[in-house]
């Protein structure tokens, strides 16, 4: 074994408690990295699988073809196809799929809504027919009187086969007897959704499908060739439609859930790298200290005959042993991580199938790049420093520091532009579109920070004198023991602050961006959009058009109108149409308008905002080519040309919409507002009522909307300050080691002060408020940073979007109020240590 | 500091020195602030004996002991050990020749905390990536006579047992010379009388060279010859001292 190894060894043995609590750093962030990975490996795994298995007797389906890609849904078909498709030689079973909402009632009426996820009807012809859905528990049901629901609402509200339950569909509520419960394999819900399932015929009146159903699922004879059934089928379909194999739906199907699980995924990895980040600069500052710390100990390997390298690569070896540990640690304990997670999801009714844990050997590797690579990167600085240290300071280790002084500053400063710059580039130039941004922006953030966190040595004493004073009026001597403590050691204070800085720059810049984003659309409520109230849907489907019509029905309300959507395409280029009631729209909102009508608004006509109004070059009475994702084209003629882009920028009439496509309309939300002189009490009442069959419709007053707006944001922080909760964790960790180091140099400085008469308790308070000096100092550091990026994001994001920008004070003081308690955490350890020292031993040490 | 030593012609390294100076001045700060740590020492200690250089606080021993090891370098003048004049040395061959030529004995802080005192003994073979002539090795371990204390931290073994681990690890890669800044300066007299015997010995029965920084007279007795330095020069010097003698001379200077 060579020399540098052994010393690297017996120094990871000999400094458990700072080793433990490097390891416990990169671990966690390790685990974190691992686990984001696993959880959406597994995800899709679990996924894909499950879209093979449900199509997995589905050879062929027909269904609306689109024109272009799009999410929109496709237009249903006619329930008939069906039956010429069962005419083709080799088809063994023709299916009609349909999918509306349907809504279970408990016994009072009230609409049963599951805590996750959304609520299905569906046509279901029973294990004969090709649809994967498993029966838990009696039978597939028959007639207009009988259904079956998922086990787990079954469960949940203590239904059971044979029970007669109400439901709530767009046709209405009808009543049946409960004949089967089902789930998905093994899952008792449908990934957390309510189902509701009823046979075909029933089906389409109960959904008031009016004939038509969203696709028909075909499964050919046994040994038929599937490609000549295929064409077969085609040549009997009418226009607009098309047949594709079943493994390219379950692949569209699959691609969909893929989307959201790499959005998540992404989400979650960027947390975690966060973490990594903030561990990287533990680990650095507890190294720098520890060299200091051994000085003597490396100048003496020098002066016996090490070389410098041989210097820097024990502290290498060092880190590198660390790392690898971390490593082996991390994928284990991503794997838990991944694995808890989806229990959580699971607990929380997201109604998981089964899942496999998918350990991909790219997650080990990018595993050990995070785990060795911090290790290594945090220890370049302090292994070059540690090589530098002359073999003279065995004897007179003050020559030691002064040759491992480093230009912080100048290179602090450099850093710190550059990073600001590449924040800048990212946001404003966009190179590369939005990967481009995020990783101009995300790096430049990084470089910011570690620009920052070197700089800040120069206010470190300042300003923690500033924060220290309060607490040196109060606690007298620890007081100002705490308060000099600090401030004789800048750099060290700065850089154990800076773990926290890191984490509270991301909330307040979050929260700047977040406070902006609300008072931008309080501007544009109060401004732009007279409504009194709007109505959004608690599931996630959208609200069905029956909603609007029964509010346009009360006689309290002057203008309802729903907010729909379809997508098209105009020269090549995919736009997405909102359609509204022009009447009720131009009583509601004030869209900016500046030539045309709103309330005019015919049909085939178009409301056009001026910007793609500028670059087609159009004016009232222009025409506008338009395919729609259904395949329907029409010319448009340009009646308005407005300003304001809230609610989008291509608007057309709802009847327009109704003759381009019959697909089941959802409504986004749907405004409206009182007529004149109408007691608002009285038309509270009068809304209320008329939606009381509708429990997905959540009515909401302007200022109650409002607050749910704040509420979601307020959600955004919280998820944000969760994500960060390992990132906070380490930091409070860092602050404490850097503290208990302090402490360790200390020893014989407080054995001193016990000796000539300070008592434990004062011992205590003195090391407690040194935390919590240095845990606000870091929180004051990263709110400025923060709100520094929070401002420059929030004034790149288009005026559209956020117009005004706003600041959070109560979040603010939040955080200042939970640095405090990290530094009292922090504080724990250290201050145990070193009230409990033997004075003599510690008066003793050199 | 890393001036080129003096154009002067230093004189061919005689035979028998193991180590000297010629010339060598050291200076730190500048203007009025000056001082001269070193004033034009010219000095050569010789081979398979033991020398004392002796002088009162802030003389410039030990500065000169650290400039003669390889530890710190001059202003101006030269220092050589064996035929080698140090300043020639870049970092790394310095580096060498302080593992391989050079053995250092210390005051206090002798050993690497984090290692036992065995493999303490063994470090400058295991820096240089070699094992040692073990039967030598073996020898020296015996000879400190630590036995089972050998597998212990220095902090589980006393004061003067950690300057023996001290002692044998300077012996231990048979260096051209070892020198000692104040080995028995942390010891009570019966223990650092116990050193002093040691090295000693080690000059007599292996013909090991030592050069050992004191300023206690019992110590520099153990000497083969007493070197004194003040105010940065070399005043005087004695060959087979005694305690007397020795305190004759320290006397003087005052």
């Amino acid at each position: 074994m060579s020399a540098a190894t052994l010393i690297a060894r017996k120094s990871v043995r000999a400094r458990w408690g700072r080793t433990l609590a490097i390891l416990f750093a990169i671990t966690a962030s390790v685990s974190f990295v691992v686990g984001s990975f696993v959880l959406a490996d597994s995800l899709r795994a679990t996924f894909n699988n499950l879209f093979q298995e449900l199509n997995e007797e589905v050879d062929l389906e027909v269904r609306a073809s689109q024109a272009f890609e799009s999410d929109d849904a496709r237009d249903p078909i006619d329930v008939a196809i069906a039956d010429s498709i069962r005419t083709v030689d080799g088809v063994a079973i023709a299916e009609p799929i349909l999918q509306r909402y349907a809504q279970l009632l408990d016994a009072n009426g009230d609409a049963i809504t599951p805590p996750g996820g959304p609520t299905f009807g569906v046509s279901w012809e029973g294990d004969d027919g090709l649809q994967g859905v498993t029966v838990k528990a009696g039978r597939a049901p028959t007639g207009s009187g009988e259904l079956a629901i998922d086990k787990a609402t079954a469960d949940a509200e203590g239904f059971a086969v044979g029970d007669t339950v109400s439901y709530l569909t767009d046709a209405g509520t009808f009543e049946g007897t409960i004949t089967g419960t089902v789930g998905l394999g093994s899952a008792d819900s449908f990934g957390g959704a309510q189902l509701v399932a009823l046979d075909l015929d029933t089906a389409l009146v109960h959904f008031g499908a009016d004939g038509k159903v969203d696709a028909i699922d075909i499964s050919v004879d046994d040994g038929a060739d599937v490609a000549a059934v295929q064409l077969a089928i085609e040549a009997i379909l009418p226009p607009q439609t098309e047949v594709v194999t079943g493994e390219e739906v379950a692949q569209e199907t699959a691609d969909n859930v893929n989307q959201f699980i790499n959005v998540f995924g992404t989400g979650l990895l960027i947390f975690a790298f966060v973490t990594a980040f903030v561990s990287a600069f533990i680990i650095n500052n507890v190294f720098q200290i520890t060299i200091g710390q051994r000085l003597r100990e490396l100048a003496l390997l020098r002066a016996v005959g090490a070389s410098g390298r041989q210097v820097r690569w024990m502290i290498s070896t060092e880190a590198l042993v660390l790392g690898v540990l971390a490593t082996v640690f991390g994928v284990i304990g991503g794997i838990g991580v991944a694995n808890l997670l989806i229990f959580l999801f699971d607990a929380a009714g997201a109604g998981f199938p089964d899942t496999q844990t998918v350990l991909q050997l790219r997650t080990v590797i990018v595993a050990a790049l995070v785990g060795i690579g911090i290790t290594m990167a945090s220890v370049i600085v302090p292994s070059r420093r540690a090589a530098k240290i002359p073999p003279v300071a065995a004897m007179r280790p003050e020559l030691g520091f002064a040759a491992m002084r480093s230009r912080r500053l100048v290179a602090g400063a450099i850093v710190t532009v550059i990073g600001i710059v590449m924040f800048l580039v990212g946001l404003f130039l966009r190179p590369g579109g939005t990967p481009g941004l995020i990783a101009f922006a995300g790096i430049g953030a990084l470089v910011l920070f570690l620009g920052v966190a070197s700089l800040s040595s120069t206010v470190a004493t300042p300003v923690t004198r500033v924060i220290g004073w309060p607490i040196e009026k109060l606690f007298k001597v620890p007081g100002s023991l705490a308060r000099q403590n600090v401030a004789r050691a800048p750099r060290r204070t700065s850089s154990s602050a800076s773990a926290l800085m890191i984490g509270v720059a991301l909330v307040s810049g979050t929260a700047v961006f977040a406070s902006s984003l609300r008072a931008s659309l309080i501007d544009t409520l109060e401004s732009a959009i007279s409504a009194d109230y709007i109505i959004t849907d608690t599931g996630f489907q959208g609200l069905s058009p029956v909603v609007s019509e029964t509010l346009a029905a009360v006689p309290e309300l002057e203008a309802v109108t729903p907010i729909r959507g379809i997508s098209g395409q105009v020269d090549g280029g995919r736009k997405d149409f909102g359609a509204v009631d022009p009447i009720a729209f131009d009583k509601l909102v004030d869209p900016d308008l500046q030539e045309g009508t709103v309330a005019d608004l015919g049909l085939d006509e178009l409301l056009l905002h001026k910007d793609p109004a500028n670059d087609l070059d159009a004016s009232i009475g222009s025409t506008v080519e338009v395919t729609f994702q259904n395949g329907v084209e029409r010319t448009l003629t340009v009646a308005g040309i407005y300003g304001d882009a809230t609610f989008g920028n291509w608007l057309i009439g709802l009847d327009t919409l109704a003759e381009i496509s019959e697909a089941p309309s959802r409504d986004f939300f749907v405004i409206a507002k009182l007529g004149d002189g109408v007691d608002p009490v009285a038309g509270d009442a009068a809304v209320q009522a008329a939606m009381e069959p509708f429990p997905q419709a959540n009515v909401q007053t302007n200022a109650e909307f409002l607050d749910s707006q704040e509420a979601q944001i307020n959600q955004l922080l919280l998820v944000i300050t969760l994500l960060l909760a390992f990132a906070i964790l380490i930091a409070i960790l860092g602050i404490s080691i850097t503290l208990a180091l302090g402490v360790f140099e200390r020893t014989r400085e407080i054995g001193l002060l016990r000796a000539v008469g300070m008592n434990k308790r004062q011992t205590r308070r003195s090391v407690r408020w040194e935390a919590v000096i240095v845990s606000t100092f870091g929180a004051l550091v990263g709110i400025v940073v923060g709100t520094f990026l929070g401002v420059i994001l929030t004034l790149a994001v288009p005026d559209d979007v956020i117009s005004k920008l706003a600041f959070n004070p109560t979040i603010i003081v939040a955080i200042l109020v939970g640095a405090v308690i990290a530094g009292l955490a922090a504080a724990i350890y250290p201050s145990f240590k070193a009230s409990n020292m033997n004075v003599l031993e510690a008066i003793a040490t050199e | 500091m890393s001036t080129p030593p003096s154009p002067l012609a230093p004189p061919t390294p005689s035979t028998t020195a193991a180590a000297g100076a010629v010339d060598a001045r050291k200076t730190y700060g500048i203007g009025d602030a000056q001082v001269h740590a070193l004033d034009g020492v010219t000095v050569s200690f010789e081979t398979g004996k033991f020398s004392a250089i002796m002088g009162p606080s802030g003389s410039g021993k030990s500065t000169l002991l650290h400039c003669l090891a390889g530890l710190d370098t001059l202003t101006t003048g030269a220092t050589y050990i064996g035929d080698t004049y140090l300043a020639t040395l870049d970092d790394k061959a310095l580096t060498e020749l302080r593992r391989t030529k050079v053995g250092f004995i210390f005051q206090a802080f002798n050993l690497i905390p984090i290692l036992t005192a065995e493999e303490n003994i063994r470090l400058p073979m295991m820096l240089g990536g070699e094992s040692g002539d073990k039967d030598w090795i073996d020898h020296v371990v015996a000879t400190v006579g630590l036995g089972d204390r050998l597998k212990h931290r220095p902090s589980e073994l006393s004061g003067g047992q950690q300057q023996r681990v001290a002692v044998a690890r300077a012996l231990a890669s048979r260096p051209q010379i070892i020198f000692a800044d104040e080995p028995t300066g942390n010891l009570d007299s019966v223990t650092g009388a116990e050193i002093l015997s040691f090295m000693r010995n080690a000059v007599r029965e292996f013909g090991q060279t030592i050069v050992m920084v004191t300023h206690d007279p019992v110590a520099a007795s153990y000497a083969d010859r007493v070197v004194f330095v003040g105010d940065g020069k070399i005043t005087d010097e004695i060959t087979d001292p005694t305690v007397d003698q020795v305190i004759d001379h320290l006397r003087n200077w005052d």
